[in-house]
């Protein structure tokens, strides 16, 4: 029992990716009635992945960044680029040629090679976060003002995609690209479809692992710390802005991955992805599945969008707003642990009282 | 007569700044709540100004038609301000010392409200027609002034007045500064704190109602109208300082003219991200703005 208490959140993941492992098998029993929804799947791991970036940095580390959207659209975009790119061989796209340029523009050129794109796809997100964080950070701007600041940075990277339009294609976005793996609609390329789709669900276990293991360790001692009493923290002689400023990269970076992956399975990035509301959507994700616990976030993002998915094909698509609304605005005023914090406080005490009652 | 266009255009951007960010500059500076919806009161306030200028049409005669401004300014703060005192009530008076949970949790109240402006009124945007005497614009030499943005300053002064008059000039303001203060203290001088909130509450969310009749004025009025507002007002607070009013005015003064001002040399959507470079790169060396109110205390 203690056990169970103790891994109970890792059982609970093990559980979510034995049943994301199985998907092939749902369809072919035809539960599962058609490939949209596979690939639907595939974004919420995409979005697990966000949420679990956006996690470390608000769950444990009590920084509320409104702007989380910038790095999963930079990683979005890197990805898009380079599919785009695959599928004119190099030679510059349509929209570059109607917004007047000639040739393929320098910041667009490492993205006509796999790996340089994904380095740049790492490497660029991070080098963003590192110095954005570097500098507010240093100077602790902290609390709302550094939610607020991070909006205001969204707001203006949103603006300056659109305006950059022969460079980004505006409010279009890059769209119709394939994935890594070729085309994935259709019952024809179902074998690609689930190649993409294992490789995405190792790459959320990689990253979860890996945040499993971040905060067990005294770095992850010392996030927790910096949420709870950040000036004992600085007093007890930690430079608390260095540990924020890696913990926003890492998130960062994470956001990037989510936003690349997200990106195969969808065929197509927008600045949408960018603006605000779609950040703060990224943070009613993670506090509804259970802020501070890794698998509350993915639960989250798992339970928000598959919810969207069902509802907003209806007739219920007007509800929806009000729906998640509501949901976020309970979920914080009454319920801060979000999904998880809910089981976590009454299961236990519900099974104690049965056993009582059998003895 | 350039630089006096550009310096009018300045003016007024920076006044509809600042009359969207005086009712942050109270909810947000004062009571220290971050209220998200504020743009949708902003947005209720601008579709109650169609709301009254479509029943004016229908119901009074052709010769009073443009009283109708009037009208709506009132009923616009009337409905924002009732709102705000809902919300205070059942949302924000929860949230009191826990400004991020207060972001969020009115982030779900503007998706809701948003959702109701669209179900409501539809997606398509709709419009305002000024009133007539504010239609046209003044020629002097070679320069215009519009009729309507020289009444959406003399609107913001107006409102500058009215708040600076309630705030230390009237027992309500100081029993309000004194609630913002030190709240036990206050209580124990017999002074209701909990009607003291939620009518500074209601006040700061009234104002963003007059702030929508007044960009009613600008453009047509759909559910995201005060999204487009809202970030240049809390970064307008912000830089300004948190809890002070003088920095809520100078800080949209520095947006306002700065915006205009590389809008000449670049496109608008370049010139927004460029002003707000520079205003992060000014809360660099001003963390807490232009105006601070001094304290030793460690945590604020």
């Amino acid at each position: 029992m203690k056990g169970i208490k103790k891994q109970g959140n890792n059982i609970t993941f093990s559980v979510i990716v034995i049943i994301l492992a199985l998907i092939p098998l749902f369809y072919s029993m035809g539960v599962i009635s058609s490939t949209s929804t596979i690939m639907f799947l595939g974004k919420c791991i995409a979005f697990s992945i966000a949420a679990i970036g956006l996690d470390l940095i608000w769950g444990y580390t009590g920084i509320l960044s409104l702007g989380h959207g910038l790095y999963f659209a930079l990683g979005g975009y890197a990805m898009a680029m380079y599919l785009k790119l695959q599928a004119t061989g190099g030679k510059i796209t349509e929209f570059m040629h109607t917004g007047g340029l000639t040739e393929l523009p320098m910041v667009w050129r490492p993205f006509t090679s796999l790996p340089a794109s994904l380095i740049m796809m790492i490497l660029v997100p991070a080098a963003v976060a590192g110095i954005i964080g570097y500098f507010i950070f240093k100077n602790r701007v902290k609390g709302v003002y550094f939610s607020i600041i991070s909006q205001a940075l969204t707001w203006a990277a949103y603006s300056v995609f659109i305006a950059l339009s022969p460079y980004t294609n505006g409010n279009v976005g890059i769209s119709e690209i394939k994935s890594v793996f070729g085309s994935i609609k259709g019952d024809a390329n179902l074998g690609n479809l689930y190649l993409l789709f294992y490789i995405a669900l190792a790459i959320m276990v990689v990253i979860y692992a890996l945040s499993y293991i971040l905060v067990q360790t005294k770095f992850g001692k010392l996030l927790v710390a910096i949420r709870d009493g950040e000036n004992r923290t600085y007093f007890s002689g930690y430079c608390v802005s260095r540990y924020k400023n890696v913990i926003y990269i890492i998130s960062a970076v994470f956001a990037a991955v989510a936003g690349a992956l997200f990106v195969n399975f969808n065929g197509s990035i927008t600045p949408s992805q960018m603006t605000i509301s779609y950040s703060i959507t990224m943070v009613i994700w993670v506090a509804v599945g259970g802020r501070g616990t890794l698998v509350g976030a993915v639960i989250g993002a798992f339970f928000i969008n598959l919810c969207e998915y069902n509802l907003s094909s209806g007739e219920l698509v007007n509800i929806w707003q009000y729906i998640i609304g509501a949901i976020f605005t309970v979920t914080i005023l009454f319920f801060k642990g979000g999904i998880v914090g809910v089981v976590r406080d009454n299961i236990p005490s519900l099974l104690s009282k049965r056993k009582g009652v059998s003895r | 007569m350039t630089l006096v266009n550009t310096l009018f255009n300045g003016l007024s951007l920076s006044s509809i700044i600042l009359l969207t960010s005086l009712g942050l500059a109270i909810t947000f500076g004062l009571m220290r709540v971050i209220n998200m919806a504020h743009g949708e009161f902003l947005m209720i306030g601008a579709y109650m100004t169609y709301v009254v200028q479509e029943l004016f049409s229908k119901f009074f005669p052709e010769q009073i038609q443009s009283a109708y401004y009037f009208a709506a300014i009132i009923v616009s703060f009337a409905v924002t301000f009732a709102l705000g005192c809902i919300m205070e009530k059942f949302i924000v008076s929860r949230l009191y010392g826990r400004e991020i949970d207060s972001l969020l949790a009115t982030w779900g109240i503007s998706l809701i409200l948003q959702q109701a402006a669209r179900s409501i009124f539809g997606t398509q945007g709709v419009n305002v027609n000024a009133p007539s005497f504010l239609q046209g614009g003044l020629n002097i030499g070679s320069c215009t002034f519009s009729y309507n943005r020289m009444f959406i300053i003399g609107i913001t002064i107006f409102c500058m007045l009215i708040i600076w008059a309630v705030m230390y000039k009237m027992n309500f303001g100081r029993q309000m500064r004194a609630v913002m203060q030190n709240r036990p203290m206050a209580q124990c001088m017999g002074i209701n704190s909990k009607k003291v909130d939620m009518i500074t509450f209601a006040l700061g969310s009234g104002l963003a109602g007059i702030a929508g009749c007044s960009v009613a004025l600008l453009g047509s009025i759909d559910s995201t109208v005060g999204q487009s507002y809202i970030v240049n007002s809390f970064i307008a607070v912000v830089l300004g300082g948190v809890g002070s009013l003088t920095g809520t005015v100078l800080g949209s003064g520095i947006i306002g003219f700065a915006s205009i001002i590389f809008e000449k040399y670049t496109s608008s959507s370049i010139a927004k991200a460029v002003v707000l470079l520079i205003i992060i790169v000014v809360l660099q060396f001003r963390p807490n703005g232009l105006f601070t109110i001094r304290s030793r205390s460690l945590d604020e």
